[in-house]
């Protein structure tokens, strides 16, 4: 039996509630310091404790990041799911289970089983809290089969449970129980082993959520208003979190404001209100939230007022499910709002680019004088990913055309708040407070001079110079990352947190003898790259996780027409993370179907 | 006939004359109430003697949200959306809480689609004046009954309301709001002395005003026609208000009892009692006060709940002195070592 290392996927079952979280980014974390390339999935339930959880932590020497498509050590801890957890093993596969579930056994054949008492050995430790503690011990036996680096655990356990000592003492000697019953009672039976590799970039874990926040703070934010919900609470508590840290004087005070809202409509309001006072107001949501802000958008985009809002999209519709990923809201977020609109949407794809567009998002809606939409999702927003470090902001931060000083007033020869004085589309504004050109802001008709008006033609102009305004800003948002070699006919167009599976869509394609080029769009309106990128390809497919194909039909409708024909949807979800093999296969079926 | 001399135009306290607050002219029906209440509004911020570019003028949608176009022509003002001024406001105070933010409303805006949004900043005793247009019919879509319409009163055209009416000034008491005034756009003394006082408090000041539609709602099965509130208004005290730069002293003193009421900005509500006296700072008795009137068919109106106690919103948010608005860019970032501080720790 040859081993295999570093190149497997675990799959651990428990219940949420029961403290597995901790002892999973211990798993995770301990692998990551040994320098093996490792990522960590979390399909944990809508409910608070009780319902089943899964985590998945693959490990890959390629860099893959997907799920992956099959489990290989599966770990038992859930009687609710166990059945069908053991029965979905492939033959070859390893069970590590816990043999003191009442009424629970392994019987198969074609498995590698390894039955280990994990509650008896957890209440040796301390019967209080026995439950906690079983975690830790699968951990521990883990560890012991793999050949984790006993200090790289210990770290990890550090890292976890930062300065808590007794919290640290605990876990250690439960970690040292799994082992030692590994050692004394199993034999090992199986391939799988890890071993450490060379770091070459230092690199550390964060979820894109908190590098969002943590961008938000970099873009000088000054409210966060929101409401809570999944997947986006902890990027709005993780700004909270920075304040004391990053914001706050000698005194204790802040310089930036927190408000919960009662709802999402009031959060969005409030970043309105942020904005139209000369501020940089931010809130985080999700779908269900951004159903519920449409009017504001609309007001923001028709009024024109500097706006920020992230949303780390769910599986909809409707409460969906709320735990699960998906790139649903495309559509949403680009037309926004009743009436005709067109919004700014950034879509990182990496937690470095969470971070970057926390803080360029606050630049883009005063540049613009409109609503930005952030777009991350729960696997980038919710998951720990591996980052090289953050950059800092390359250039001071863009106020847009706000007139501050009179005399930079006076030298106006007629002021009017959505007159288009540069041809750019983008107006001037003065701030309420400052007397100079104050106008009653609204969401009905106006004109130039920001007066009431059901003029045609004032309807009109405005509309237009609105829709210039988005349209010239596609060039200055986030170019797409090509990776491109000539020769390839095919083209593969996605987003956002599908730049985790797209390494390995591109080697399962690679391995059936098509090469295919990659353009990751970053930003919409599309910059005008992405038509050139479909233009030098036969075929585009483009890949995204939903049903509908949403990136798809923007390409399909601004596109010319003699491009829309070579491009193609492949579009499927089912609240998994991505998984390559899914996603590759029907790139191949399409492609298929091309050239018949 | 001999020359009148020229008459020295009338300056407030900062040398302004009353023009200088005005607005635009109105687009609602000849006779509207809200009129009536946007020139109390002219008045109110002129004598107060607050610079007029200080002011941000709030509204929703309705015909009461349309009235900020007709005063204060020198604020900037935010026409907002249906019942959600009350959070645009919140948001651009975080942002700049040195401005006197005066929001007007509707039954329409404060008691349906707004009611959330308004308890809300009630609860959060966010720094605002908040005047509610009250007449009891949603007049835009031509005359339906709003949530504050009494039980028994009749518009215009159609069936008596039977469905129970929202009291927006005994929500507001029993939410804590440290101000609560209900007032008829008839009583223009009075009003005026209420939003003065409004004007001078420090947290959320609700102005309930009886502002009859002429339109839909004037008519006499109606209890929110002129004729109805000014026969059946049962007035708490007489109220003056006594500017913080206009010392108590030169006040004549009234006959009879009164009680000064000190705002935060130094002025001075006085209540001069006219039959029973009430007391402002007991919710219990403004909450009677209020059910009395229901249930006798009338409305009662004056200063009927106070409370300088609380903190406001800008307290609870523990920021910096000046406004965030005035707070330097490069103060608003963090600078490049606390992010390489940050970096360092992450790869530790």
């Amino acid at each position: 039996m040859s081993a295999i290392i570093n190149d497997f996927t675990i799959n651990i079952a428990t219940a949420n509630g029961t403290g597995s979280q901790s002892a999973n980014l211990i798993l995770l974390q301990s692998l990551f310091e040994m320098g093996v390339p490792v990522s960590g999935k979390n399909l944990f339930p809508s409910n608070i404790s009780g319902l089943p959880t899964w985590y998945i932590v693959r490990l890959s020497d390629k860099g893959y990041q997907a799920p992956g498509d099959r489990t290989h050590i599966q770990v038992l801890v859930n009687p609710a799911t166990w059945d069908e957890d053991l029965a979905a093993l492939e033959p070859g596969s390893v069970v590590i289970w816990n043999s003191d579930t009442k009424g629970k056994t392994v019987e198969r054949d074609d498995i590698v089983s390894y039955p280990v008492p994990m509650s008896s050995l957890a209440r040796k430790i301390n019967p209080k809290i026995a439950k906690l503690v079983t975690n830790i011990v699968y951990v521990g036996v883990l560890a012991e089969l793999l050949g984790i680096d006993q200090a790289c655990l210990e770290s990890a356990v550090a890292k976890q449970f930062k300065g808590k000592a007794t919290a640290i003492e605990l876990n250690i000697t439960a970690l040292g129980l799994g082992r030692g019953f590994c050692n004394e009672e199993l034999t090992k039976a199986d391939p799988y082993a890890v071993e450490k590799r060379a770091v070459t970039k230092p690199q550390f874990f964060i979820e894109g959520n908190e590098a969002a926040a943590l961008g938000a703070h970099y873009g000088g934010v000054q409210l966060l208003a929101w409401y809570p919900i999944t997947p986006s609470s902890s990027l709005a508590e993780g700004v909270i979190n920075y304040i004391p840290r990053l914001r706050t004087d000698d005194d204790g005070k802040a310089n930036m404001a927190v408000i919960q809202a009662e709802d999402e409509l009031a959060a969005a309001g409030m970043v309105l209100g942020a904005g139209w006072a000369g501020g940089r107001g931010m809130t985080a949501t999700s779908g269900p939230g951004i159903s519920l802000m449409q009017e504001f958008i609309g007001l923001a985009y028709f009024a024109e007022i500097p706006s920020v809002f992230w949303d780390v999209t769910r599986v909809g519709p409707s409460t969906g499910l709320p735990t699960r990923t998906q790139q649903s809201d495309i559509s949403m977020l680009y037309e926004g709002s009743h009436g005709d609109t067109q919004h700014i949407v950034l879509i990182p794809g990496t937690v470095e680019e969470c971070f970057e567009y926390g803080w360029r998002a606050f630049d883009y809606a005063e540049r613009f004088q409109t609503p930005v939409f952030g777009m991350s999702d729960l696997d980038l927003g919710m998951n720990r990913w591996a980052c090289e470090g953050f950059t800092y902001p390359d250039q001071p931060m863009d106020r847009g055309k706000v007139v501050r000083e009179q005399d930079v007033f006076d030298a106006f020869e007629t002021f009017g708040r959505y007159l288009d004085v540069d041809g750019d589309g983008i107006p001037y504004r003065t701030l309420p407070g400052s007397g100079m050109a104050p106008i009653l802001y609204r969401g009905t008709g106006h004109n130039p001079m920001g007066v009431y008006s059901e003029k045609p033609e004032d309807y009109f102009n405005l509309m237009q110079r609105l829709r210039m305004k988005i349209d010239r800003a596609r060039d200055e948002l986030p170019a797409p990352i090509l990776r491109e070699e000539e020769e390839c006919e095919v083209g593969i167009v996605f987003l956002g947190s599908m730049e985790n599976s797209i390494q390995e869509i591109d080697d399962l394609l690679e391995a059936t003898g098509i090469m295919v080029s990659q353009c990751r769009v970053r930003a919409l309106p599309l910059h005008s790259e992405v038509e050139e990128f479909v233009r030098r390809h036969k075929t585009v497919i483009v890949l995204e996780i939903n049903r509908d194909g949403q990136l798809y039909g923007i390409l399909r409708r601004e596109l010319p027409n003699d491009l829309v024909t070579k491009v193609h949807s492949v579009a499927y979800s089912d609240g998994l993370p991505p998984r390559a093999r899914i996603y590759a296969d029907r790139i191949l079926q399409t492609l298929e179907e091309v050239k018949q | 006939m001999s020359e009148k001399p020229a008459r020295a135009i009338k300056l407030n306290v900062l040398n302004e004359p009353k023009d200088s607050y005005t607005g635009g002219p109105s687009s609602l029906c000849p006779g509207c109430g809200h009129d009536q209440i946007s020139n109390v509004i002219i008045t109110a911020a002129w004598e107060n003697g607050i610079e007029p570019h200080r002011i941000a003028k709030m509204s929703g949608i309705g015909c009461s949200s349309k009235t900020p176009a007709y005063y204060l022509g020198q604020s900037h003002g935010f026409n907002t959306v249906h019942g959600r001024m009350p959070s645009v406001t919140t948001g651009a105070y975080a942002i700049n809480k040195d401005l006197l933010y005066l929001g007007v409303s509707g039954d329409g805006d404060s008691a349906s689609i707004g009611i959330g949004q308004l308890i809300h900043a009630i609860r959060r005793n966010m720094d605002m004046v908040y005047i509610i247009e009250n007449n009891g019919v949603y007049g835009l879509t031509k005359g339906q009954y709003s949530a504050t319409a009494d039980v028994g009163s009749k518009k215009k055209k159609g069936p008596a309301n039977e469905t129970q009416p929202i009291d927006l000034c005994a929500l507001a008491i029993n939410l804590g709001c440290t101000f609560v005034a209900r007032s008829f756009s008839g009583s223009k003394k009075q009003l005026t002395s209420l939003l003065k006082a409004a004007m001078s408090h420090k947290g959320f000041a609700l102005i309930d005003v009886i502002s009859p539609c002429v339109t839909f709602n004037n008519n006499d099965e109606s209890m929110r026609s002129y004729s109805y509130v000014k026969e059946n208004e049962v007035t708490l005290h007489m109220a003056d208000y006594i500017p913080h730069f206009n010392p108590v002293e030169e006040i004549e003193v009234p006959e009879g009892h009164f009680k000064d009421i000190t705002l935060h900005d130094g002025s001075t509500i006085r209540l001069e009692t006219i039959s029973e006296e009430h007391d402002p700072g007991d919710a219990m008795a403004a909450l009677t006060a209020l059910h009395g009137a229901e249930s006798d068919g009338n409305h009662v109106t004056g200063l009927l709940y106070f409370d300088a106690s609380k903190p406001s919103l800008a307290e609870d948010l523990g920021l910096v002195d000046e406004a965030l608005l005035d707070v330097p860019d490069e103060v608003l970032r963090p600078n490049q070592a606390s992010l390489d501080a940050l970096n360092a720790e992450f790869l530790a």
